[in-house]
């Protein structure tokens, strides 16, 4: 349990950021080119380790990049310099319940975004009865799941991507919208992963949450990596940063 | 060939997406999967009482099967020149649509505009079942070439694919690309012999002769259509009762071939930047 599970190394990604953007041909026509564009850098260099089986948390305000990091980590983007390892399996958790089909009924979507997931049909079959009781909607698991509150459609997705049983799971602030109950069993399940050994990389504004659930965190300002250690302190500095003149 | 097996290792939700896009499609209606003769039927009765009633275009009876009846003369065009439209359309369109789920999870791309040929292909599937039904009870004995038609729906499917990647690219750069093709196809429909046969061509064509002092005529300039091929090679499956040519078939999987190494390879140098770009 003294390895690394994944190590960014001076990583950078950029996007174009376009002043006109319009993506038509008779704009490309008329200004011989595809766009006018300048690069804006999302990522600036970023270096760390995450320790296998530690929960490692990114915080730093809207915009910062802690998205754009777990997107390249769940190879959603490719950065433009640097590189990722990871040792073991990935699975991210960006947004849970994209790829839902609002038609299609709960039992149906369990199956499709399993499939998405990366999922075969006897794993899913097999993890159903855990997958729908950990959602806790049993009862409208054969109505379409447009008729869901946005809970209960998270809920549902959330438990489908935590049976992917990766051994690194990667997480976006995507419990805000649960209730109370179901935040406190998602954070249970995060600590048995823990006690599995695996590593769970997570995203949050909740400093509470990132303080109680993280052994390691990072703290990320417009694209830099401005510190990386211990919970407590990384979460002070960020906090002092924000009250100038304290 | 590492590609390949990726897409293979990714069969599954190949399936499961093909089979979102079947179930949705007609959730909620009455008539359900009956709904996807309706189109056909209704371009039948245009053509057949324009085309076939007022201008009077008399196809050629099948030799040998004898069938004489331009209504099903002209599905066996329609149906496989609606099959190619409508996976264009769709496939054109699928990564644009699926925008959100690109951004937000990891899995092989490239199962997205093959999903739609998957959908559209079930839906043609069908519509050619009922072809077989009813040029049988007009006469035609069908039987032992329904193994010819099932290679040759698969190698359009595969033609239909090719062009469906590249354009589903194009269409992540270039929101443009979704209205002008529309307009393509319907050129391309009436530049191919689906409505009228191609000997009507090759009249006018004699009479020109060779163009511009070379010995290439019009009608050689209308063979490099390839769905001039295909479409010949259906009929004389369904309608004609007979034997493609051998170089048709040639034709036709060269065409196929062509069509989905360039797509792959189309979309296997952008889908790296889809997320970003969409
Ligand atoms: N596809 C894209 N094209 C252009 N710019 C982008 C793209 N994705 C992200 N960005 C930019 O990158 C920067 C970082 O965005 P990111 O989503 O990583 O922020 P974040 O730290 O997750 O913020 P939040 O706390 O609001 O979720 C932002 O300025 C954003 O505008
Ligand atoms: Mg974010």
């Amino acid at each position: 349990m003294t390895g690394t599970a994944v190590r960014v190394d001076q990583v950078s990604k950029s996007f174009r950021l376009y002043h006109e953007r319009n993506q038509t041909l008779k704009s490309a026509i008329m200004r011989g080119r595809t766009s006018v564009h300048e690069d804006f850098w999302a990522l600036d260099d970023v270096s760390f380790d995450v320790p296998e089986g530690s929960t490692f948390g990114l915080i730093g305000s809207n915009g910062s990049g802690k998205s754009t990091l777990l997107k390249c980590l769940a190879n959603i983007y490719f950065p433009n310099k640097g590189t990722i390892t990871h040792f073991g399996k990935i699975a991210a958790m960006l947004e849970v319940g994209s790829g839902f089909h609002s038609e299609l009924s709960g039992r149906e979507n369990v199956f499709l975004n399993g499939s998405i997931l990366g999922m075969s049909k006897k794993e899913i079959t097999s993890k159903f009865d855990e997958i729908v009781a950990f959602s806790g909607v049993e009862q409208f698991i054969d109505q379409p799941v447009k008729n869901y509150s946005s809970g209960m459609y998270v809920r549902l997705g959330f438990a489908i991507a935590i049976n992917v049983d990766p051994d690194i799971l990667v997480v976006d602030e995507v419990l805000s919208v649960g209730d109370q109950e179901f935040q406190e069993k998602c954070f249970l399940k995060f600590a048995d992963f823990r006690k599995a050994g695996k590593t769970v990389i997570l995203v949050s504004h909740s400093m509470g949450t990132v303080e109680a659930m993280c052994d390691r965190v990072a703290w990320l300002s417009h694209g830099e990596l401005k510190k990386v250690g211990p919970a407590a302190g990384t979460i002070k500095s960020y906090l002092s940063s924000l009250t100038p003149e304290a | 060939m590492n590609y390949l097996r990726e897409i293979w290792r990714s069969r599954e939700l190949l399936l499961n997406l093909t089979l979102r896009e079947i179930k949705g499609k007609y959730k909620r209606t009455v008539f359900g999967q009956l709904w996807s003769l309706a189109n056909p039927l209704a371009l039948m009765l245009i053509y057949t009482v324009v085309v076939g009633l007022i201008f009077r275009v008399k196809p050629a009876p099948g030799d040998p099967s004898g069938l004489h009846v331009y209504a099903l003369w002209l599905l066996c065009g329609l149906l496989p020149f609606t099959f190619v439209s409508s996976v264009i359309n769709a496939g054109l369109r699928s990564l644009v649509s699926n925008a959100g789920l690109i951004q937000k999870v990891y899995f092989t791309r490239i199962v997205l505009p093959l999903s739609t040929v998957g959908s559209v292909g079930y839906t043609w599937l069908f519509e050619m079942g009922v072809l077989v039904i009813a040029v049988s009870i007009a006469g035609a004995f069908v039987l032992p070439w329904i193994p010819g038609l099932l290679l040759i729906m698969v190698i359009l499917a595969i033609f239909a694919a090719g062009i469906g990647l590249m354009l589903s690219i194009a269409n992540v750069y270039f929101r443009d690309t979704e209205h002008f093709i529309s307009i393509v196809l319907q050129i391309w429909m009436y530049f191919s012999p689906i409505i009228y046969p191609v000997t009507l061509i090759d009249g006018p064509s004699k009479k020109i002769g060779g163009l511009l002092g070379t010995n290439i005529t019009l009608a050689d300039i209308y063979r490099l259509n390839p769905l001039e091929h295909f479409v010949e090679v259906f009929r004389n499956l369904l309608y004609d009762n007979r034997w493609p040519a051998a170089t048709e078939w040639y034709i036709c999987a060269g065409w196929a071939i062509a069509s989905l190494a360039i797509g792959m390879f189309v979309f296997r140098r952008n889908e790296r930047n889809l997320a970003e770009t969409l």
